[in-house]
């Protein structure tokens, strides 16, 4: 059996000029928890509507649990639960009878699961689904890819309309019933706290491209955050730096391993080394896709630090 | 599963077809019945005693109840096409396209089947709301062609085939454009635009150039359905393939047409 949930291989989709997904090499672990992190309009959506076969790719391959996204489209389906960006059900149904439609197509669902769930997530079963707020939807949506006996959850912007303590619920009933049971969570999001809480793996993506794929626990371990002072920056390369940012007569590098090597490296360049800190996942996120640009005022201000 | 979502989601409309298709027939059977009586009354008090030549025609029983007929038999065909292109219009524009406007196609999609499952599923419950609708258009009209007329009811029922075929062609028409458009109201409004342009652009063509080929087409793929000639030939084989194969042009077109479409 692949070791590997998802696969891709050069996966592009273009629409038109627009390159949304540009030569994707994704892998994802069987039995992970994997963030696929990205900005708006970084290709997320896009790549999960083209591993499902909502998009045909324009380019490269990729195989969902082993099966060809082409070739074996129904397999796959049969196999992952996928909550959509857009959390929208049939609004002349119910949650109850969503379910009813629902567990026909899924020979592994899960009718006491549904109901457990239901329960736990406080959804009113019996109340047509356009009546449903924002978050009751997204429940729903939950509650339908959690009991359908899948292998693979794909969960694209999964939070979105929940309050803090659905939300910690959610995650929790993702490691502890899921993940715990060797199935795989590919959770597409800009959620980074979320993220950080349970991923195993993480994957940054922007503008069609994956920009970083790594362990959390290697972020967390190796990855440092050096800021150093100059008044000219010396050109600095290294297989470590994953991204520098400058300011005024300040620099910040964030380095993937070996931090206290390339601080001497800096240091024999005669710059000023102020601080070697661990990052968090906000931090590489922003250090790897951050507009270097002022807002509109000019004005200046501070802001707290990603978390 | 998806075949009683989509039952779900057009009982409501189909009921009240129903309810209107019953109550044209019922109404068509009153006027049947009522037009029978009338022209018997008026024989009964006229007839000669000892009619004979050109007058007994002109006043035979029988022949009156064949023109009764031939009436009727033109009102349920004409209700009937009413009655079906209505019908197919709203049927297909509630079908599997409508989810694109609705936002969830995304869903339906991912469900494990393949996707031309989903439009043979609402052809299923279409043509089936189809033949139901017809059908209570035309029998309870049955009975009363039973009491007036010997020959019975056969004419009519031959006649239902070709409706019913009208109606999924109009069917077709609807859930293509549907799946086309995206959207219930855009579908709707493609489809009423082309069954108007099927319509008059031919008259119009023949008012304003004279070319009278395109109307003598349209005309012939409406024979025995809108203007039966005498004697009656309500059943017409040729006609009937002709919908049939442009009800089976949209399906395969709709089939196509999901398999590659993206969201």
């Amino acid at each position: 059996m692949n070791d590997l949930a998802i696969h891709t291989q050069g996966l592009a989709k273009f629409f038109g000029k627009t390159r949304a997904v540009d030569g994707l090499d994704l892998k994802v672990p069987r039995g992970s928890v994997y963030g696929f992190l990205g900005r708006n309009g970084a290709g997320k959506t896009t790549t999960v509507k083209t591993l499902l076969g909502l998009l045909r790719p324009t380019a490269g391959s990729a195989q969902v649990l082993g099966y060809d996204i082409r070739r074996d489209l129904v397999a796959i389906l049969e196999r992952t639960g996928f909550v959509p960006e857009n959390k929208m059900l049939f609004d002349s149904l119910t949650p109850a009878q969503l379910v009813r439609f629902n567990q026909g197509y899924f020979p592994k669902w899960s009718g006491e699961l549904a109901g457990r769930y239901a329960e736990l997530f406080e959804i009113p079963m019996q109340v047509p689904f356009a009546k449903l707020s924002l978050g009751n939807k997204t429940k729903v949506c939950h509650l339908l890819a959690l009991c359908q006996g899948a292998d693979l959850l794909i969960l694209d912007e999964p939070s979105i309309g929940l309050d803090p303590v659905i939300t910690d619920l959610l995650l929790r009933v993702l490691v502890e019933d899921q993940v715990s049971e060797g199935k795989t969570v590919f959770l597409s999001s800009h959620q980074l706290t979320e993220v950080e809480r349970i991923a195993d793996w993480v994957g940054i993506i922007e503008k069609g491209k994956i920009l970083l794929e790594t362990r959390l626990e290697d972020i967390r371990q190796n990855y440092r955050l050096i800021r150093a002072a100059a008044e000219t920056a010396p050109a600095v390369s290294s297989p470590d730096l994953v991204a520098e940012q400058s300011s005024e007569n300040f620099r910040s590098y964030l380095v993937a391993r070996e931090a206290e090597d390339f601080a001497a490296m800096l240091s024999a360049k005669g710059m000023t080394i102020l601080e070697i800190s661990p990052v968090s996942l906000g931090e590489v996120f922003l250090g790897l896709t951050r507009k270097e640009v002022p807002c509109i005022s000019g004005k200046p201000g501070t802001i707290a630090a990603p978390v | 599963m998806y075949l009683w979502k989509a039952w779900h989601d057009c009982r409501a409309r189909i009921g009240l077809y129903i309810l209107a298709s019953v109550s044209i027939g019922v109404l068509c059977g009153l006027e049947a019945v009522t037009w029978a009586n009338w022209h018997t009354y008026w024989m009964t008090l006229y007839r000669p005693p000892r009619a004979v030549g050109p007058r007994s025609v002109f006043l035979n029983y029988d022949f009156y109840m064949d023109i009764t007929f031939s009436m009727l038999y033109r009102a349920v065909l004409q209700y009937g096409q009413i009655g079906v292109l209505l019908a197919g219009l709203s049927l297909g524009a509630s079908s599997t396209g409508r989810e694109y406007g609705a936002g969830t196609m995304n869903f339906v999609l991912t469900r494990p089947a393949p996707r031309e499952n989903f439009v043979l599923t609402d052809w299923t419950v279409g043509l089936t709301a189809m033949v139901i609708i017809v059908s209570g258009l035309a029998f309870p009209l049955l009975p009363c062609l039973c009491l007036i007329h010997a020959k019975g009811p056969g004419n009519v029922l031959a006649g239902l085939p070709a409706l019913w075929v009208l109606g999924a062609a109009i069917y077709g028409l609807s859930h293509f454009t549907t799946l086309v458009a995206g959207s219930a109201s855009k579908g709707l409004t493609l489809s009423v635009a082309t069954v108007l342009t099927y319509s008059f652009l031919p008259t119009a063509l023949y008012e304003w150039w004279h070319t009278d080929a395109l109307l003598r087409a349209t005309e012939w793929t409406l024979r025995g359905l809108a203007y039966g000639s005498w004697p009656l030939s309500p059943f017409d084989w040729s006609v009937t393939a002709f919908w049939l194969a442009v009800a089976a042009g949209f399906l395969g077109a709709s089939v196509a047409w999901i398999r590659f479409r993206e969201v």
